[in-house]
Parts: structure tokens; sequence; C-alpha cells
């Protein structure tokens, strides 16, 4: 099993668009896969139709003997489960804070899954907590959608001490240009010039409506437009991450 | 596959669906009731694949190719899939245009491991063709979420089966998380629209109505046998299921589907042998020499094509021990093998259609129908009675002398091995361990079960060091030969022959660890505690103490 965490301290880069549409690229393939939405947002739950609630939350989860897995939905794709956003998720720092090894809780619940799945992609909220710890200590890849932009390249720098100061292997994580849009001079000076300081996928998602469409078609881009230029950029990006 | 196009978690359940039941009033029913939505109706041709001993059946699996019926052809059209044999849910699928062979022609990752793992050098062959007719329903909730899936298929044997079948299914299987729908549409089914639940796996179904059962004959190594039965009584029930096992193996073994086929036949000619052989005094001498005589021909003659089976099995390993700028260059040892295969098997064939070939099977045929050795009409006038006296005595008393006369055997040669022994005195211990090995398989009936498998456990363990070393010692001999030879052939040029070269020295370094490690792995074998438990277990004088008793 393999756990792919797609994590920015920003909000709005495509961290869910990401998610969704390479948990449904790896299913495609046959991979037993899993999408955790961790964002009480409840973006990708609603992306896959499936409400955005879990019984007793995530304190039940985190407390209960109940596993992770009590709570799977089957989403409408083979292959492809989830496990959906509960508004509760927004108190989970607190509550993980009760813990032993706090930072280690989220690990702790995804072991059972080992041999149920072949990846379990997170999907992470913004900002940088103790729920961002425990991502970045469960997962085995931390991508990060990047928007070409001054600010967004600072949060990069703010991931890379983040990591150094957690002791996390900053090798780990993988950045990608998203949302790009070729007609600004910036993003495309920027790509052109990437940061030195991170490790960067060569593939970029472009900024294009079919993937504001998802949220109309509440499906993955590839399943309402396969040969979309968005659709193409994602499986790119997958074959990318599995080239590793 | 964009929508659930098949089921999606296990435990699907199966309704029974009648001939002349009415799928629109079905699902006009179904519609009243829940909000459904058709996902398709397709017309196509199944065929259901297995290997010859059945490796998918007996894992509880099936697997087939789906191709649309009629219409034209589209490139990628067919579906291969593997599913649960008892739930027909999806293991996997994935898109391919033509049936595949081996597991190697199917690109798609997980099928490919899923089969790897069931089917391992084994080839697919077709079991049966059905023609179906299949639509899907979703059961959605108010998201216009799937919930449940509803499958309605109809199966008949396709073009070119004589016999009438025709069967009808409706499946209905979960979505994960969603249960409650899932109960209730399953009490609706069997409760409102009264249709009775399947009992009967859909591929078993097929196979009943065509008359075909997987053969565990195959597949099965040894057979059972009584320990009531005199020697002569038991030698022919294992001869006899090991004749059937050459015989089966045969057409397989000419059209060349997979090399399984010639590797259990010439098991089975060893088996033969080393019954013929270990078992002494049951057959007329004159008759014996002959019948050894030609079934170490037999193991002759397989040899060659076997040998180059197992360089081309073992191929992609070669590859890999060469250093990463090397491992192009032996390409052309590739060409050379499968050439040779190719003209070694056809040589092989000639052989099977000689005369010689059919006169041993017959005759051999002849000896295994006879009643009992003195009423076999294939026995010359003359038989000295001493030369079959052992057949008329208990098989549990026979087995069990020369059962221990080869551990004894055993303990001696390996014991006698030093580190500065020959090559040879390795590969003869390797032969009688072999020749032991067969003896309790065959006769493992007689004695207790858990014993037999912690014997045969640390029994494997040395022979599988044993032929580690023995193939490292023909290989590299051998691969010296294959090089002037592809030279000779204008084959090789001087970076093959160089990376044959680095594969030698490799082979050769490997054979020495492996030697170095005999004493230890012998050792294992011929440990105090694991003696004791042979002669307890085997030891003639225990057995008649038991007896006594």
């Amino acid at each position: 099993m393999k756990v792919i965490a797609c994590y920015n301290i920003k909000g709005g880069v495509g961290k869910t668009a990401a998610t969704v549409n390479l948990g449904y690229l790896a299913a495609l393939e046959g991979a037993r896969t899993l999408v955790w939405d961790l964002d009480p947002q409840g973006a990708a739950s609603f992306y896959f139709r499936i409400k955005p609630k879990i019984k007793k939350g995530g304190k039940g989860l985190l407390t209960s003997k109940k596993m992770l897995r009590d709570v799977v939905k089957g989403t409408d794709y083979q292959h492809l489960d989830l496990v959906p956003a509960d508004f509760s998720y927004r108190h989970l720092d607190l509550q993980l804070d009760d813990f032993k090894n706090p930072d280690m809780q989220i690990r702790k619940l995804l072991k059972p899954l080992k041999a149920e799945y072949d990846y379990i992609f997170l999907d992470c909220p913004p900002g940088v907590s103790l729920i961002s710890e425990n991502i970045l200590n469960a997962a085995d890849r931390i991508i990060v959608p990047t928007i070409p932009t001054t600010l967004s390249l600072r949060t990069l720098d703010q991931i890379g001490d983040f990591c150094e100061k957690t002791g996390i292997i900053s090798s780990r994580v993988l950045a990608f240009f998203s949302m790009i849009d070729n007609r600004k001079k910036l993003h495309r000076q920027i790509v052109e010039n990437p940061p030195a300081n991170v490790q960067l996928l060569k593939t970029c998602i472009p900024y294009a409506s079919d993937v504001e469409l998802m949220g109309i078609h509440r499906q993955p881009v590839a399943v309402f437009a396969k040969n979309s230029r968005a659709s193409q950029a994602y499986q790119a990006l997958w074959s990318e991450i599995m080239s590793l | 596959m964009t929508i659930i196009d098949r089921m999606k978690s296990p435990q699907s359940t199966v309704f029974t669906l009648g001939q002349d039941a009415d799928v629109e009033l079905l699902f006009e029913l179904l519609r009243r009731q829940y909000p459904v939505h058709e996902v398709s109706a397709a017309q196509l041709k199944r065929h259901y694949l297995d290997s010859f001993d059945w490796r998918l059946y007996r894992n509880n699996r099936v697997c087939g190719w789906d191709m649309p019926d009629g219409g034209e052809r589209k490139q990628n059209a067919g579906v291969f899939f593997v599913q649960d044999r008892k739930t027909g849910d999806n293991v996997c699928e994935c898109s391919i245009d033509r049936i595949p062979r081996f597991s190697r022609d199917i690109v798609h990752r997980i099928c490919r491991r899923i089969l790897d793992d069931l089917l391992d050098v084994r080839a697919l062959m077709p079991v049966v063709a059905v023609a179906v007719r299949s639509r899907q329903f979703n059961i959605l909730n108010k998201e216009n979420k799937t919930v449940a899936v509803v499958r309605m298929e109809s199966h008949a044997l396709a073009g070119g089966m004589d016999k009438a079948f025709h069967t009808g299914r409706l499946i209905v299987s979960p979505v994960k998380g969603y249960r409650k729908i899932f109960m209730q549409l399953r009490r609706y089914i069997s409760g409102q629209l009264r249709l009775p639940y399947e009992q009967i796996a859909l591929l078993d179904e097929i196979l009943a109505a065509i008359g075909k059962a997987p053969d565990s004959s195959v597949y099965a190594s040894v057979c059972r046998l009584d320990d009531s039965l005199n020697t002569w009584e038991a030698a022919r029930i294992l001869l006899r299921h090991l004749f059937r096992v050459i015989r089966t193996n045969e057409s397989g073994l000419r059209d060349a589907v997979d090399t399984e086929f010639l590797h259990d036949y010439r098991v089975a000619v060893r088996r033969t042998r080393s019954l013929l052989s270990q078992i002494k005094y049951i057959f007329p001498a004159r008759r014996l020499a002959y019948f050894k005589r030609e079934f170490y021909w037999l193991g002759q003659i397989t040899g060659p094509v076997r040998d180059l089976d197992v360089y081309l099995l073992t191929f992609d390993a070669y590859r890999q021990a060469l250093p990463r700028a090397m491992q192009e260059h032996i390409t052309p040892f590739h060409v050379f093998l499968e050439r040779h295969r190719k003209i070694e098997h056809a040589r092989l064939c000639r052989k099977l259609e000689s005369k010689r070939y059919q006169q041993l099977i017959k005759e051999w045929r002849e000896m295994l129908d006879s009643e009992n050795v003195q009423s076999c009409v294939i026995w010359p006038q003359s038989v000295a009675p001493l030369e079959t006296i052992n057949a008329n005595k208990p098989i549990r008393q026979v087995a069990g002398k020369r059962i221990t006369k080869l551990y004894k055997r055993i303990l001696q040669e390996g014991n006698s091995i030093t580190p500065e022994s020959r090559d040879e005195e390795l590969h003869e211990l390797r032969k009688t361990c072999k020749k032991f090995r067969y003896l309790v398989e065959f006769f493992h009936d007689f004695y207790p079960e858990n014993v037999v498998r912690d014997l045969l456990k640390t029994l494997k363990q040395l022979q599988d060091h044993l032929g580690e070393f023995q193939d490292l010692y023909v290989q590299t001999i051998q691969l010296c030969g294959f090089a002037e030879q592809m030279q000779q052939e204008e084959l090789a040029d001087a970076k093959t022959i160089m990376a044959m070269g680095v594969l030698v020295e490799k082979l050769n370094a490997r054979k020495a660890v492996v030697r170095a490690e005999f004493e230890h792995c012998f050792s294992t074998f011929a440990q105090p505690d694991n003696r004791v438990a042979f002669m307890n277990t085997f030891s003639l004088q225990h057995q008649s103490r038991d007896r006594t008793v």
C-alpha cells in the first residue's frame, strides 16, 4: 500500500481536484484505491456524490475501536472507495492532541487497511497544524499542487521548513505546477525558471474550465471529458508519479 | 469503464431467472420501487478459460474473455476478467483485443499480477464458450449516486455445441457502505418478485450441462492407497495413475501449449522409472529390463527440450544478473534458445510418433491392464518364482523396507561428502533424494501426516539446494558450449560472447556459495531429532511392534 497525500498550506490550489482525478486514474488501472477526504469542506465527497458525514464524526474515528474501514463508502467507480469528510474534522487538531503520539494517529488508523488497498490518497485541508503533521508522517509521497505565483512559491519554502522542523524527510515532497494560465506572464516566467529548492514534477496542470465543471458533473474530469487538456494532464501527472 | 459496469464488492446475491422471465416487467417493477438507471445492454460471447490443470477453478476463480457479439469489431472491445467462482464478483478486468495465452500477454498491471500468482508459467486454454445477453441497472439515491447494482443475464451455449442449455440470472451487488438498501433490495426481489436464490455457480452449471468436470487426475501428483493391498496391486494403481498423467500431457506437449506439459510428462516418467527400480521383484526380470530401458529412453529424448525450456524460463534472471550495460548483449542467446527449442521439439514429436514409442505404450498398457502378475498375457512363458517374489507381499512391508534403506543411503552419501568431494557426488545424493521423495509421496497414506509433512519439508530444502547446485554445474558447462555453437551459427558477436562469459563467471561464483552451504543444509536434514522421528515412523521393527501390540 502506498499513501499519497495531496497537501499545501495554501487553499484553492487544486488539491481536491488532483486527489479526485489521480485516485480515479489509479482505480482505472485496476489498483484498489481509497480516497480519504480530510477537509471539513467535503469537496472530494461532493465530487463523488457522497454525503460528507461519518457516524460519531472524527472523534469517534479516533477514540472508538471502530475501524476506518467501517465508514468506507464505494464510489460509482470500480476499485475506488472513499472515506467521506465530516464537518467535525474542523476540531480534529484538538482531538488529536489528546493522544499519546498525537502526530502518528492517522498513520495508525491507516495501518489496518494495508492489505486492502494498493493506494490511499489523502485530501488534506490547507494550513499548518497537527493534522498536517499527521498527514506528512503517514504519507509515502506528499504531492504539493502549486500555482506559479509568488505567494504560492513562498508556501513551498514554508513546507520545506515545516518538514525540517518536524523531522520529515523532504525528499518525499513532490511539487507540481497547478492551475497554470499561459496567458499570464508571471506564470510563464515561474514555470520556465522553477525554484531549485524543491523536487518538482515535470507535468503541469493547466487552468481549465473542465476542472471547474467537475462540480457540475460531480465526476472526475476523465469521465465526462476524457480527451480534454485537463484530463490528459492528470493522466501524465499520474504516469510521472508512478514512474518515480 | 466509467460508471460501475460490473459488480462492485464481494457477496453479490444471485437469483434464478427462469427462461420465460419477462425482463421488461422486472425492470418496470424495480423502477416503481427504486430510482433506477439503465447503464448498459449488451450481447456478447464469453470464452471461459483456465489452465490445463484447472489452477483458477481450484483457487475458486473463474476467468474469461468477453467479446461483443455482432456489429463491427472495435479495437480493444474485448474484456478479460477474473471473477470469484461462487459469487461471480469481479476481482479484476481489463480491455484486451484477443484471448490472452499467458499472464505475460496482459499489459494491465493488476490483472497480470493476479493471473501471474495463479497461473505461473501455465497457459490459458479454452474451457467453454457461451452467448450472454446482459442488462445492467444501477439503483440510485437522491444524489444520483449508485447504491446498488442489478444485472440480468441469460446464457446459452455458443455455436457449435450440440446440447441445448439456457440459464438466466439476476445478480444484485452491494456498494460498500450502502448495506441497508442492498438488504432491502434482496428482500424485495425474493419476497415480492418471488425469484429463488441460485445455489450453483454459473460455470459449474455450464460445465455440468456439457458433461465436463475439472479432472483431478491431471494435477494430482499421487493417488490414495489402501495399506491392505499387496505390492503388485499397489504398484499397478500407482503406475496406472502415472500412465494416465503421461498420456494426458502428451497432446499439450506436442502442441507446445506451455512448458508444464513436458515437465509433468517427464516427472511422471521419472516416477515410473523410480517405482520400477525401487519396488523390486514384482516384475519378471526380462520385462522389467525392457520397460526400464524404454522409460529411460523417454527421459533421454525429452531432456533437450526441457533443458532449453529451463534456459528460456531463467532468461530474465540471466539478464538481470548482468551489469546493466551488458544486459542487451545476450539477446542473441534468447534467439538461439528459441531456435533450438523449435528444432528439438520437432525432433521429440517425431520420436513420439515412432514405432518404438507406440510399442512401448501398447505393451505398458497391456501390462497395467493385467489383474495379477501371473495372468499377464505379455509375460514370457517361463518366469522363475523368485523374479516376482514380492508381488504378493503386503505393500506396506515392501515400501517401508525400501524407504528405510533409501533414507540410510541418503545419510551415508551425505555424510561422506566433504568440501573436497567431487561435484558428481552431490549429484548422486540428489538422485537418491529424488527416489526417496517419490517413494514417501507414493506411500504417504501409510504414515502419520504430520511426520510425512515435516520430513518432506526438510527434504525439499535439501533437494532445492542440491538442485540449484546441479543446475549451476550443468549450466556453467552448457553455456560455454552454447557460446561456441552460437559463434558457428553466426549468432553471436564479441559483445554477446563477453556477456555470456560474465554470466558463466557469475554462475560459477554462485555455485561456490551454494557448495559452501551444503554442509549446513545437510546437517539440518540429518539432525538427530529428524532421524529419530523418521525411524519411529518408518522403520520396519516399529511397524511390526505396532501390529503385535
